[in-house]
């Protein structure tokens, strides 16, 4: 009876080509304003490393005042010292690790033809590219003995080898960067990572940087800050060495921690860590270290920002006036077709093969208006990249799980819109429906 | 096999109580074709529905083929409908945008015959009401008589044991009307039983036996030329 009911729906369709038309429209809206706010909702909220989100761990040091919590209600601050980062990462208690920090610098480019640009720098040590999977066009991550010894090697992004080599492998090729000369070891290929969750306090939605030099740079070539920097006490002294000393906060620290075991070993070691440090005079809160996993971070951190959230519940509420609507209109379209339901109940109809074929018709109608809601789906989001530019642009964009979703929440969607129609018509009694024919 | 005994069937709204039938016993045998006249709102078309399970009645029973119609459910009902019952109206009751094969094959859909044996049974009932030529017109293509013809042919493709007929000629010519009615002796001699409701006497003349309606109540069951016929209204 599918076809049957499929060939009566398309029937009915064409005889009332306008009202199935505003049915569709509506359902196309609701779906269209719904599938835009989930795609991006959906596109936030994804694990950004799903293989091994729960084997890295963002580390946390509650090293703030005695007074007051870093983040109410008892949060410890979501960045390091410079001491901390670095007295961690020489203790090399963990499978990997990475410190590391966001700044900024000049890149000169060899050919004087080439202007100098502004390039955003991420400080790290050799472990951020194999545990953040970072994929290499050329060359490879400097290594640890680099970190160790201070040497200027650096990697790049694809986009920044193309402005300063043409896009050639550059490897082992000098780039000057903030006025030092460093030497190529890696260019990375295009990495996109959505949220960019190894550092979101500087906005998870940014794009990868255009090049990653050596932890140790920051002191060396004394570079400026990226990102937040709080502090709960003043620096003791004057001057750049001092700042680094200080208690303020500026720092990332990102570990691996293959196993349960490893991750418990590693909370020991981090606790320890802080009661050396109370006996030195700092740390002069309670214990209150943390390791949270990458969603764990992602929700702490609020990745998934509320007026987005909110943009979804406001879609679906706009959806659910959309069904309204077509519930409407469906009850309108049936109301018209008393006779023939008379009819085929006379001869022979159940009652539920009536509802079957009425509710089949909702379903096509939701079917086509999710189709076409796709389509403005698509628009909705053209509309997102021309709001916020080119880095959603590569991001913003419906996959074949939201295309099935698009097209599940219209059928389900027009189906449930179509019951109470479906079940009126059903509920049309024959005897006195048969002469108004 | 149509046992009606003391039935009733009363309409009720807050401030009316209507009687449309009221102990009205009735048999039909196999192969009989029996006309209903009476009065407008003697409670004819009620009987109808009721006889065809379009309607519940209020009280009696009503036995079809040995089933006690009350104890059965909706889709018991239909079943009954689809199989052994076939309807014919005064207003044809064609769907006006399916083609003269789509119509006939209906009640067919319903019973969930295979596609073959809708398609010989289809063929068949449209030749046999002589318009098997014309499977693929729309009934708005058709006269009047024509279309009752499609209506009879719908009726008849489902081999009912029933054929419950709803002033059919109403809306047709006289010679028309005679010729559906050639039809349906034809049908009647076939087998099939037949029960018409008319206010046309001279239709009602040419069937076997004549039921009398007044105020919900058969007044007698006798011989079609000693009856008072209601004037065709």
């Amino acid at each position: 009876m599918f076809s049957y009911y499929l060939k009566l729906s398309l029937k009915s369709i064409r005889k009332n080509p306008y009202l199935s038309g505003l049915m569709m429209i509506a359902i196309a809206l609701g779906i269209g304003a719904s599938m835009t706010t989930i795609t991006v909702n959906y596109l936030m909220s994804s694990n950004p490393i799903p293989h091994k989100s729960e084997q890295l761990y963002y580390v946390q040091l509650d090293s703030w005042s005695p007074h007051f919590p870093a983040q109410e209600p008892n949060e410890p601050p979501d960045q390091m010292t410079w001491r901390d980062a670095n007295n961690l990462m020489d203790a090399q208690q963990a499978f990997r690790q990475t410190a590391m920090a966001s700044s900024g610098a000049v890149i000169e480019p060899p050919d004087r033809d080439n202007k100098p640009f502004m390039a955003s720098l991420r400080l790290n040590f050799a472990d951020f590219f194999p545990m953040f999977d970072a994929p290499f066009l050329y060359g490879r991550a400097w290594e640890y003995a680099d970190d160790k010894a201070g040497n200027y090697v650096a990697v790049i992004s694809k986009e920044t080898n193309d402005r300063v080599f043409g896009g050639e492998n550059s490897v082992g090729r000098p780039i000057t960067i903030g006025g030092q000369q460093f030497t190529v070891t890696g260019v990375l290929d295009d990495w996109v990572l959505v949220p960019r969750f190894y550092d979101v306090t500087t906005g998870a939605f940014k794009g990868t940087e255009d090049v990653y030099i050596p932890f140790a740079m920051k002191e060396l070539m004394q570079l400026p800050n990226g990102g937040n920097t709080n502090c709960w006490k003043s620096p003791e002294g004057e001057g750049f060495e001092a700042f680094l000393q200080s208690e303020c906060v500026n720092y990332q620290m990102w570990v691996e921690l293959p196993t349960q075991a490893d991750k418990n070993a590693y909370m020991a070691f981090l606790n320890a860590y802080a009661e050396e440090q109370k006996a030195l005079g700092r740390f002069p809160r309670p214990l209150n270290n943390r390791l949270s996993d990458v969603m764990t971070w992602m929700e702490n951190q609020e990745v998934v920002a509320d007026d987005a959230q909110m943009m979804m519940w406001m879609a679906f509420l706009f959806l659910l006036v959309c069904l309204l609507n077509t519930i409407g209109l469906l009850l309108s379209k049936f109301a018209t077709r008393t006779g023939d339901i008379a009819l085929r109940r006379a001869i022979g109809s159940p009652r539920s093969a009536i509802f079957s074929q009425y509710v089949m018709e909702s379903a096509l109608i939701g079917v086509i208006g999710g189709l076409l809601g796709l389509g403005l789906a698509l628009l909705g989001l053209q509309g997102i990249k021309q709001l916020y530019g080119s880095f959603v642009s590569d991001l913003v964009e419906l996959d074949l799980t939201m295309v099935m979703l698009a097209i599940a929440l219209s059928i389900v969607a027009s189906i449930l819109a179509g019951c109470y129609p479906a079940w009126r018509a059903c509920s049309v009694p024959p005897a006195s429906n048969l002469k108004t024919q | 096999m149509l046992i009606m005994t003391n039935l009733e069937k009363t309409f009720r709204t807050d401030l009316v109580e209507t009687h449309a039938l009221r102990d009205f016993n009735l048999e039909v045998k196999e192969g009989d074709f029996v006309s209903v006249t009476g009065p407008s709102g003697s409670g004819k078309t009620t009987f109808l529905n009721i006889a065809g399970l379009l309607e519940s009645y209020t009280g009696g029973t009503y036995m079809l083929d040995d089933y006690n119609v009350a104890t059965l459910n909706d889709k018991q009902r239909s079943r009954l409908r689809n199989e052994k019952i076939g309807f014919i109206f005064q207003s044809f009751n064609l769907i006006p945008d399916l083609n003269l094969f789509d119509n006939v094959d209906v009640p067919l859909r319903y019973r969930g015959l295979g596609s073959a044996e809708r398609k010989k049974r289809i063929t068949e009932s449209l030749e046999k009401v002589g318009l098997g030529n014309r499977m693929k017109h729309l009934p708005s293509q058709l006269s009047g008589g024509q279309q009752q013809r499609v209506a009879i042919a719908r009726a008849l493709a489902g081999e009912p044991r029933f054929l419950l007929a709803d002033e059919p000629t109403g809306n047709l010519d006289s010679q028309m009307a005679k010729s559906v009615m050639t039809l349906l002796k034809e049908i009647n001699l076939q087998g099939t039983t037949i029960i018409m409701v008319t206010h046309d006497p001279e239709l009602a003349m040419q069937t076997s036996r004549n039921v009398f309606v007044k105020d919900g109540k058969i007044c007698d069951a006798a011989d079609v030329h000693t009856m008072p016929l209601a004037s065709n209204q």
